[in-house]
């Protein structure tokens, strides 16, 4: 294996990209990255990506705030234990607001930590290798290969009719 | 099949509204009909319930201008066929005066303006015609753009395919359509508030809680959407594809059935928590009585457990919700544990200092009897617009 480079297919056309990541896997070389300018269906179905993870970091976060949101209040009213107008100082009925409340702001901390994480975020390297077309009007696929394959690599992504720029490492 | 052709599907309604009936009158002519009429009342207000709030489903994705639904709307639609026998079993309600109206006999401090029978019957009989003529009329507009020129030679269908004429004008008729939804759904708001106030909250005429009417017509939304749920999976499993249901109407269903399962859950927890706070002897004896006092405490967490808690963590996940046959079980089971909510509520007033629970065998028989309505009426409206049962986009509007 000589020195790896890396390839950038451009496409301007969704279902293009699409066939073009889909048909990488038929090839030898390997599929790097895809940078799309839209949310799109069709590139994920392409990619054949696993079911998400970040629901599960969602509901640990919305327990963990269920719960922190009656200790809380729990807390706090022991710490200032006056008994108003007869009620009990530790009450559940008006704590409930307290920890739905915290069960929403904690679900959505860790929706945010899940999607950091799962996606790999903050990736500062990842820029390197990055066209600014794909914040415009253009799908990205990038795939690697040998240096000596390139030529057919180049040639594979303008048959799938996009226009290729190259990443030497 | 859902059709009156379907021998024994009729004879197994014809079964259940007889043995409701003779429960009924059994339970009536014997030593307790005030349990014979306690019943009847939690019937009547539940199975009406299920209809207003089976065809709000429809007037809403009008008003929204929803395409998701789909046939769903279809589904909907059918649940207007028990407005006539849930009016009639309100008539009925008559004869029991003496026993669901605790108050007749009560000192009411200057209450009896409004508490007297005789303007309760004519109040209420007239929010109800005015809700079900809206009901009716909505309907009618709304099936004139999914049943033209299909007549089946039912009676009720041929009457109202000569009504409707053959080329409807679509844009007369959406703006029709839009204008008695608007009014269906706010009629809706006010009858079963009213409905909710004098036949439910004011069994217990010392105790008020003002929101209690929205509560009511959150519950009957919840209800309804629950009757949509089981008349869609009944229907999607004995005739399949043909109905143009898919696993996505039955997702976003009971993606909304959960959220009327919480918003339910929240109009109780708005009303606690006011009255915790206020803490007055007149409010919270109602509270009390019904969740901290036996026999009634059981039942509430009972309640609390089958209509809210069950349902949440298990409409939580996907899957399920695209199972019509579980969908269908669910929603069973949470439409009986709003029986036992109604019980909850009307039961304390109405067996007042009662020892054990107002409950036995003899509610399961006339419940049935309701049951068997239903399923007639439902399938009555089946076989005169047969449409309903196969999908075919409405007319759009040009």
């Amino acid at each position: 294996m000589g020195p790896e480079c890396q390839v950038m297919g451009l496409f301007t056309d969704e279902e293009r990209a699409a066939s073009a990541v889909q048909a990488l896997e038929e090839t030898p070389w390997q599929l790097k990255q895809v940078h799309s300018p839209i949310p799109s269906h069709k590139l994920s179905e392409a990619l054949n990506l696993k079911k998400s993870k970040v629901g599960y970091f969602t509901l640990v976060g919305g327990i963990i705030g269920f719960f922190s949101g009656f200790a809380l209040a729990m807390f706090t009213a022991a710490k200032w234990s006056l008994i108003v107008g007869g009620k009990p100082v530790i009450a559940l009925v008006p704590f409930v607001i307290v920890g739905f409340e915290f069960t929403i702001l904690f679900a959505v901390f860790g929706n945010v930590i899940g999607l950091l994480i799962q996606g790999g975020l903050p990736d500062f390297k990842g820029m390197e290798i990055y066209d600014p077309r794909c914040s415009g009007d253009h799908f990205g696929v990038l795939a690697a290969c040998p240096e000596i394959e390139k030529g057919q690599l180049i040639n594979y992504f303008k048959e799938k009719g996009g226009v290729t720029r190259v990443f030497e490492s | 099949m859902l059709s009156l052709k379907n021998k024994r599907l009729v004879i197994l309604g014809i079964a259940l509204i007889a043995i409701g009936f003779l429960a009924f009158i059994i339970q009536v002519a014997g030593s307790h009909p005030e349990r014979a009429w306690q019943a009847y009342l939690i019937n009547f207000l539940l199975w009406s319930a299920i209809a207003q709030g089976g065809l709000l489903f429809s007037v809403i994705m009008h008003l929204t201008k929803a395409k998701w639904c789909g046939p769903l709307t279809n589904v909907s639609e059918v649940f207007a066929a028990f407005f006539p026998i849930s009016f009639a079993l309100f008539l009925i309600l008559f004869l029991g005066k003496a026993h669901v109206f605790p108050w007749q006999h009560m000192d009411l401090h200057g209450k009896e303006v409004w508490l007297n029978v005789p303007f309760l019957f004519f109040r209420d009989g007239v929010a109800l015609l005015i809700l079900y003529g809206l009901g009716f009329t909505y309907l009618f507009y709304a099936l004139q753009l999914k049943a033209i020129g299909a007549a089946t030679g039912g009676r009720l269908r041929s009457f109202l395919d000569q009504k409707m004429g053959i080329n409807p004008d679509v844009t007369r008729i959406h703006q029709r359509m839009s204008i008695f939804s608007v009014l269906y759904a706010l009629a809706f708001a006010g009858v079963l508030s009213l409905i909710g106030y004098d036949l439910v909250m004011a069994l217990d005429p010392h105790w008020i809680s003002t929101l209690f009417g929205a509560y009511q017509f959150v519950k009957a939304f919840y209800v309804g959407l629950g009757g949509m749920i089981i008349l869609a999976s009944a229907l999607y499993l004995t005739q399949g594809d043909s109905t143009g249901l898919t696993t996505t109407h039955f997702h976003n269903l009971g993606k909304l059935f959960f959220a009327f399962c919480l918003l339910w859950a929240d109009f109780f927890y708005v009303q606690l928590v006011v009255i915790w706070y206020g803490n007055i002897p007149e409010e919270t004896a109602y509270v009390i009585e019904r969740t901290m006092v036996p026999p009634w405490n059981f039942l509430a967490w009972v309640v609390f457990i089958v209509a809210f808690v069950l349902p949440f963590f298990i409409l939580l996940n996907k899957n399920v919700k695209t199972k019509p046959k579980f969908m269908m079980v669910l929603s069973a089971v949470i439409l009986v544990g709003i029986w036992l909510e109604h019980l909850l509520l009307v039961g304390p007033a109405l067996s007042h200092g009662s020892r054990s629970l107002p409950l036995g065998l003899w509610d399961g028989l006339i419940t049935l009897g309701f049951l068997g309505l239903m399923i007639f009426a439902v399938v009555y409206f089946l076989d005169e617009f047969p449409e309903l049962k196969r999908f075919q986009p409405a007319v759009e509007k040009r």
